[in-house]
Parts: C-alpha cells; sequence; structure tokens
C-alpha cells in the first residue's frame, strides 16, 4: 500500500500548478470567476480557454504524443483532475471531444478523419455535442428512432435528439442513428455519424432545467446531410464504436470524485461559519453526527476509487466494479447538497441573489438530481453492477 | 500509488482460509452455542502455529514485528467465518496497548505468551448500566494500607471463560471527571466471580465479574496511574481497525450468500436475482461492502502511520463498517425470505453479531463525535 506520488508525477504538477497560476483568466484565481450570461460570449470565453490550454500542452494529456497529446499516464491523469478541481478551472467546453471523440478517432477512425478533426478538437475550433438520447431512447438506447437513410452518395438524417449537452455551442455531433432494423437484436443497424450542426437541415432549441440553467438541447434533424465519410467504424456497426468509446472514458469519474471532495470539505466549512441563534450550526450534535457519516462515505468512496484505480493500473483496462464509482458519487452528491441547504435552516430555501451562503448550495442541488440520470442512471448502474460484478442473471428483455 | 494488499498478505489469507474450511467455517461460532469450544482452541494453536498471534509482536518478545495490515486477512477471514473468541481483543487491544505502555517486566510476561499462543486477554471495561466513557466506568481501585484492591461489576466481558487474562479499566480517582481511570492486566484467579450471562447473539459468549477485594500488585498496573482512559485511546484505534476488518470479512460472507441464493432460488418461473428489487437490494449491500472495503484497509495503513487523518480515518471505518453490518445482515434475511427467519440458515448468526459489535465498547454516535473532534471541527 503506497499512497505516494513519485517524482516524475509531483513534478508534473508543479509543472501544471504553476501554468495554471500563469495562464487562468485574469483574477480567476482570486474569486473573479463569473462566466457570461450572453451564449455567443460564453462560447467566446470558453473556446480562448481551451485554446489556451491547446497552446500549453494541456488540453488532452491522455492523447498519443503524435496527435497533440502527452502520453499521460493514468496517475497523471488524476493529478490533472486534482489540480483543475482545485482552482476550479472555467468547463473545458469540448470535454466531448477531448474525452470522446478525440480518443475513439485515434482508435478507430480513418487516417482522413483523424486529419481533419482531431488538431481543431484541441485547439477548440471546433466543438462537439453527443447525440445519444431520444425521447422514446433514454436509458434503452437501442430505441432510437432517428433514421439515416443513403440517397445517392449521401446520408439522409431525420429524427430528434434530447439532452444534447453543448448542442447550442457545438460544431459536430457524434450521432447515433439508426440504419437498418432488427427487432430481435436491436444492438444491431445502428450507425455512428459525425454531423456538422451549421446546416438548414439542423434545429437546436435549448431545455430550460429545473434550475434555471440551459445546459442540453433539443436537437431536432429534417433531411439533415452527412456522407460515407463521416461514418464512425462501420455502417450497422454503431455499437461497437460506442463500447470503444466508454473505455476511453477512464478517469472522468475521478474528477467527479475531487469535486466532491472539495464540495465536502466546503460543507465542513458552511458548518463552522453559519449561525443559528448566534451559534455555529457545526456546534449542533446532530449536525455533528451527520457530518462524520458524510466524512466516512466521501472518504469511502475516494479510497474506493483509488482501490478501482489500482485494479486498473494493474489490468490495463477498468472493469465493471468502476460502476460502483459512478452510482455512488453521484448519490453521495446529491445527499450532501440536500445537507448544505438543510443546515442553513428555513434560510436554506433563500435563492440566487438571496441565498444567504456561498457556494450556491440551491444550485448545487438543485443539478445534483441531473447527476443520476445523466451518463447512465443509478438504476442501470446497479443493473451493470448486480450483473457484471455479482453475476446475477440479466432482466427480462435484455 | 497502490491501494491494494500485497501478494503475500493476499498469500496468507489463502492459508487461514482453507484451515478454517477445514472446522467447518460459520460451524465454530455455532458451536459455541452449544458449549463447545474445543474446536476454536484448535484453530487457535493453529493460527498461533501460522505466526497469527505473533504478527505484530517485535522480534524480540517472539514475534514477527509486522504491521497492523499484515493481520488484515487474517481479521477478514475470521469475520467470513464468524469466529468467536478473544484474537482481537488479544491483538489488537491488549497488545498494542502493551508495547506502547508497559514495563519491560511486563512485555516479557505477556508478549511472548500472547506471540506463542498460550495467552489470550479479555477485556473488562463496560459496566451495568453505564456508558463507554470516564464516567461510566465506576469499578474502584483503592489504596489500602500499601496495596491496591479492587471492588465493582464489570459486564459484557467477552469469553471470560477462555480467557488466561484480563485487561481491565478501571477507576483511581474520584475526582478526574475527564480521566482517573487506570489499566490494569491481571491472570485469571480464584478471587473473580465470574457469571456466563445469556446474549442474544448466542454465538458470542459475554461474562459479568464480580471483584470483591481482589488484591492488585503495583506491577499490574499498565501505564501511568489515573491516565488509563487517554492511555485506552491508542489501543482502541487499533482495536476498531481490526473490528472494521473482522466486519467486512463478515459482510462478505453475507453479500455472497445472498448473491448465491438469488441464482438459485425460484419463483414466478424465474431466478429471483432477475428482479430488480432484488437485484437492487443486493448491489446495495454490495456497494456497502466495498465502500467499507475501502475505509478498513485504509484504517489499518493509516495507523501506523502519523498522518492528520489517523484517528478519524479509523472511527469512520468502525462507525461505516458497523452501521452497514447491521444494514445488509438484515437485507440478507429479506432476500432469502422463510428460509432466512429459519435457524437452519446461517442468516441470523450474521444479524445477532453485527448488533453485538455496533453496541461493544462505544455507540455510533460516540465514535461519530470521536471522527468531528480528532479533525478539529
Amino acid at each position: 500500500m503506497d499512497f505516494s506520488f513519485t517524482k516524475k508525477e509531483e513534478k508534473f504538477r508543479t509543472e501544471l500548478r504553476t501554468w495554471l497560476e500563469a495562464n487562468l483568466p485574469e483574477g480567476w484565481l482570486e474569486g473573479k470567476r463569473d462566466l457570461p450570461e450572453d451564449l455567443d460570449e460564453y462560447s467566446r470565453v470558453l473556446r480562448a480557454w481551451q485554446n489556451k490550454l491547446y497552446e500549453g500542452g494541456w488540453a488532452a494529456i491522455a492523447w498519443p504524443k503524435e496527435y497533440g497529446g502527452r502520453n499521460a499516464t493514468l496517475m497523471e491523469e488524476i493529478i490533472y483532475h486534482q489540480e483543475m478541481v482545485r482552482v476550479k478551472a472555467p468547463p473545458l467546453i469540448n470535454y466531448i471531444g477531448i474525452h470522446m471523440v478525440g480518443p475513439t478517432l485515434i482508435d478507430i477512425g480513418t487516417d482522413e478523419q483523424k486529419e481533419k478533426y482531431l488538431k481543431k478538437i484541441l485547439t477548440g475550433e471546433e466543438i462537439w455535442c453527443q447525440g445519444y438520447s431520444e425521447p422514446g431512447a433514454g436509458s434503452d438506447l437501442t430505441g432510437l428512432k432517428t433514421r439515416a437513410v443513403k440517397d445517392g452518395d449521401r446520408w439522409l438524417i431525420n429524427g430528434q435528439k434530447v439532452w444534447t449537452s453543448f448542442g447550442h455551442v457545438a460544431d459536430k455531433c457524434f450521432l447515433l442513428t439508426r440504419t437498418s432494423t432488427h427487432p430481435e437484436k436491436k444492438h444491431r443497424g445502428i450507425t455512428v455519424f459525425m454531423m456538422d450542426m451549421h446546416q438548414p437541415g439542423v434545429e437546436t432549441v435549448p431545455i430550460v432545467q429545473m434550475d434555471g440553467h440551459k445546459d442540453f438541447n433539443e436537437v431536432y434533424m429534417t433531411d439533415a446531410v452527412a456522407t460515407d465519410a463521416d461514418i464512425v467504424g462501420q455502417v450497422d456497426a454503431g455499437w461497437h464504436v460506442l463500447i470503444a468509446l466508454m473505455l476511453h472514458e477512464r478517469t472522468g469519474i475521478g474528477a467527479e470524485l475531487f469535486t466532491l471532495e472539495k464540495q465536502f470539505n466546503d460543507t465542513v466549512e458552511l458548518a463552522q461559519q453559519y449561525k443559528v441563534n448566534g451559534k455555529p450550526v457545526i456546534e449542533n450534535p446532530v449536525v455533528r453526527q451527520k457530518l462524520a457519516n458524510f466524512y466516512a462515505r466521501v472518504r469511502g468512496s475516494l479510497l474506493n476509487y483509488y482501490k478501482n484505480l489500482t485494479t486498473t493500473i494493474k489490468n490495463g483496462q477498468p472493469g465493471a466494479e468502476t460502476s460502483i464509482d459512478k452510482l455512488v458519487v453521484t448519490e453521495l452528491n446529491q445527499a450532501l447538497s440536500a445537507f448544505a441547504v438543510e443546515i442553513q435552516g428555513h434560510q436554506g430555501v433563500l435563492f440566487d441573489k438571496d441565498a444567504v451562503a456561498d457556494p450556491k448550495w440551491q444550485h448545487v442541488f438543485l443539478a445534483s438530481f441531473g447527476q443520476t440520470i445523466g451518463g447512465g442512471t443509478s438504476e442501470v448502474q446497479r443493473n451493470t453492477i448486480g450483473e457484471r460484478v455479482l453475476g446475477l442473471p440479466k432482466d427480462m428483455g435484455r | 500509488m497502490d491501494f491494494s494488499l500485497t501478494e503475500e498478505q493476499e498469500m496468507f489469507r489463502g492459508h487461514i482460509r482453507k484451515m478454517l474450511d477445514t472446522f467447518g467455517g460459520t460451524q465454530l461460532a455455532r458451536e459455541m452455542i452449544d458449549n463447545n469450544p474445543e474446536n476454536l482452541k484448535k484453530v487457535y494453536t493453529t493460527l498461533a502455529e501460522l505466526g497469527c498471534s505473533g504478527i505484530n509482536i517485535p522480534e524480540e518478545y517472539d514475534g514477527m514485528d509486522l504491521d497492523a495490515l499484515d493481520l488484515v486477512p487474517t481479521f477478514e477471514e475470521m469475520g467470513r467465518s464468524l469466529v468467536p473468541g478473544l484474537f482481537m481483543e488479544t491483538s489488537a487491544l491488549v497488545v498494542p496497548t502493551l508495547k506502547k505502555y508497559a514495563t519491560e517486566e511486563q512485555k516479557q510476561q505477556y508478549l511472548p505468551a500472547i506471540a506463542s499462543g498460550e495467552k489470550l486477554v479479555s477485556f473488562a471495561a463496560l459496566e451495568p448500566f453505564n456508558d463507554f466513557s470516564p464516567a461510566g466506568i465506576q469499578c474502584a481501585l483503592v489504596q489500602q494500607d500499601g496495596q491496591y484492591v479492587l471492588n465493582g461489576t464489570k459486564t459484557l466481558v467477552p469469553e471470560a471463560e477462555l480467557a488466561d487474562a484480563f485487561l481491565l479499566l478501571v477507576r483511581t480517582n474520584q475526582e478526574d471527571q475527564e480521566d482517573g481511570l487506570s489499566l490494569v492486566l491481571i491472570d485469571k484467579t480464584e478471587g473473580m466471580n465470574i457469571e456466563k450471562l445469556s446474549s442474544f447473539d448466542e454465538s458470542k459468549h459475554v461474562a459479568k465479574i464480580e471483584f470483591n477485594h481482589l488484591i492488585i500488585k503495583e506491577d499490574q498496573i499498565i501505564g501511568e496511574v489515573d491516565k488509563g482512559w487517554m492511555q485506552l485511546q491508542e489501543g482502541l484505534l487499533y482495536f476498531n481497525a481490526a473490528l472494521s476488518s473482522y466486519i467486512v470479512g463478515a459482510m462478505e460472507s453475507v453479500v455472497h450468500m445472498a448473491t448465491e441464493y438469488a441464482k438459485i432460488r425460484e419463483q414466478f418461473g424465474q431466478a429471483i436475482g432477475r428482479f430488480q428489487a432484488i437485484k437492487h437490494s443486493i448491489v446495495n449491500m454490495k456497494v456497502h461492502l466495498e465502500i467499507a472495503r475501502s475505509l478498513s484497509h485504509y484504517a489499518n495503513w493509516v495507523v501506523d502511520t502519523d498522518e492528520f487523518d489517523r484517528e478519524a480515518a479509523v472511527y469512520s471505518a468502525r462507525t461505516y463498517a458497523t452501521e452497514k453490518f447491521i444494514e445488509v445482515s438484515a437485507h440478507n434475511i429479506q432476500i432469502h425470505g422463510g428460509i432466512g427467519f429459519t435457524e437452519e440458515i446461517d442468516c441470523h448468526l450474521f444479524v445477532k453479531r453485527a448488533r453485538y459489535y455496533d453496541q461493544y465498547v462505544g455507540s455510533t454516535p460516540f465514535y461519530q463525535e470521536k471522527v468531528v473532534a480528532s479533525l478539529g471541527w
């Protein structure tokens, strides 16, 4: 058992930390972290940040060197996430491009596709979104109905996507479509296209979430056009592409766990500073018990992540047990933010400009409900753990 | 970064598991229900032969001088089979306490005998209608005519009938409310009135001991007089780290039982493990197990370091393990349905042991407060 970092890893951390301190937007470290409300302005600022990361060599550290990455080890990725969480770095506007599309193209894309897209993913010139969910295809992604039909030397795409993150700022979409129907084997007949978002057949409509934000969109496709050159992998074999893509998502949960850890520390600080009847709420024995309980759960999930990471490092790729990390971090985040709102007493319901504590726990609490749904619901995670870790029989119909 | 047990530690686990399986696993606990500790004694002899009883004892006292982490596979395997007895009290409470506070003579007297398996030590701290705190310890050790005299009652003393010696926590100062306690280590003598109590965890024997003018020699006091509570905390850290490992082993057993049963039990024409109501319940058990395991492995590593979170890590491992052990073992009965409510199936053994340990030397709120306080909050 060894929790230390190697000299090389420490050097990596220092290098990144130094770079961040010199390159984060003016005033960021001191707390000036508000991003523009206006969509164009928001997109411009975050693209500029992405480009800065690229120029510093920090945009896609896990990619191979030949494609502009650093060939980072898993531990370096972990350190990267820790440092980004530490400075509350601006969101990575091309998250999907960097962490999902890019690695998948590097793995199974054609030389032309690599040439055409990879550099622009790194620089932030082309922002990517992911066209997965549909009104009738949520947890059961195989129920998707968006159709791509060959029409001469092009494909015509018709259908609707929903919960498309970054859809409103995206230039390209990693789109799942149905190209043939196999009622018995619904995983077959799915094809992945890289679709241009800037064309007459594509319309995006923002979704107003329960927390007031508009992070997601509906995307309507009416005779949208793509070509053979835009297909990832083979026609009708998109499910293999999806699986390859998921294997590249190596350390995303780590970033969420480090954020959770930070939120727990913020909660402790809130309990120490927030006063009711002139007394800090941390003096309340019930609050203390709950804090101890959260401490155990947060530390436990972080340590469990390190345990699974050790296995991943030894085996070369993550196993099914990493589903436990996703399940735990999202449910814990929900419970923790609810607690942070609860200890504020009756003022806990005050919102936005009238909220009495910082960070705005009310927003964190409301946003947390998206986390147990997006990226595979808690129920889907439990099925995966039950079937792939414990070996229980599969559900009916699957 | 490597958060895993070593190959040697895992190999050692294999030996212990094989040995305990030859005794029928939980059969050892069932034999204790029938007041038959013969196989349990054989287990101890074998554990001593394997070197388990000397793992954390320095070489000069015939031990192996290894760390708490090296005991983890042993404790997990004992928990897996719910092995009762005093191995945990002896190795994880008494040994660390002696290493830190005992005189050279006291160490010579006890450590080699513990390493060889000759001596098992029980822990007599709890008292009727009192809690586990300085105020709850009233059993009085008083100086009279140049000697110490002990009077009072201890309860819930584990496996007193198998113990060769007892670590006692007694009051030596009536004025000091924060401490005023002392640790005493005595061999079993005639002057102790031991009465077995009936407990709903029948496989874990507990007794009441009455001390009536028992003479204690000064060299039987461990460490400083009146500082017993403070000194006990060091041993409690090791004990609770070990306890969390034992419980992880027991939870592993429970999750395995539930999973395997859900694969073979059929209702409505299919294995019940196919139903999400059952599947997700077992998954929740598995998640609790893995989190508890991660906390306990870390606790057993950190306890031998001087990291800032040493205490918080151990006590959070204990509270998480004891709380979730109750939950997991209760769900196991529900998943087994009617058969789970019978005496024949092992389910009930685990629920009873879970409840026993949750309330043993400190409650969940007691340790939760320790977590928060140790972090300076």
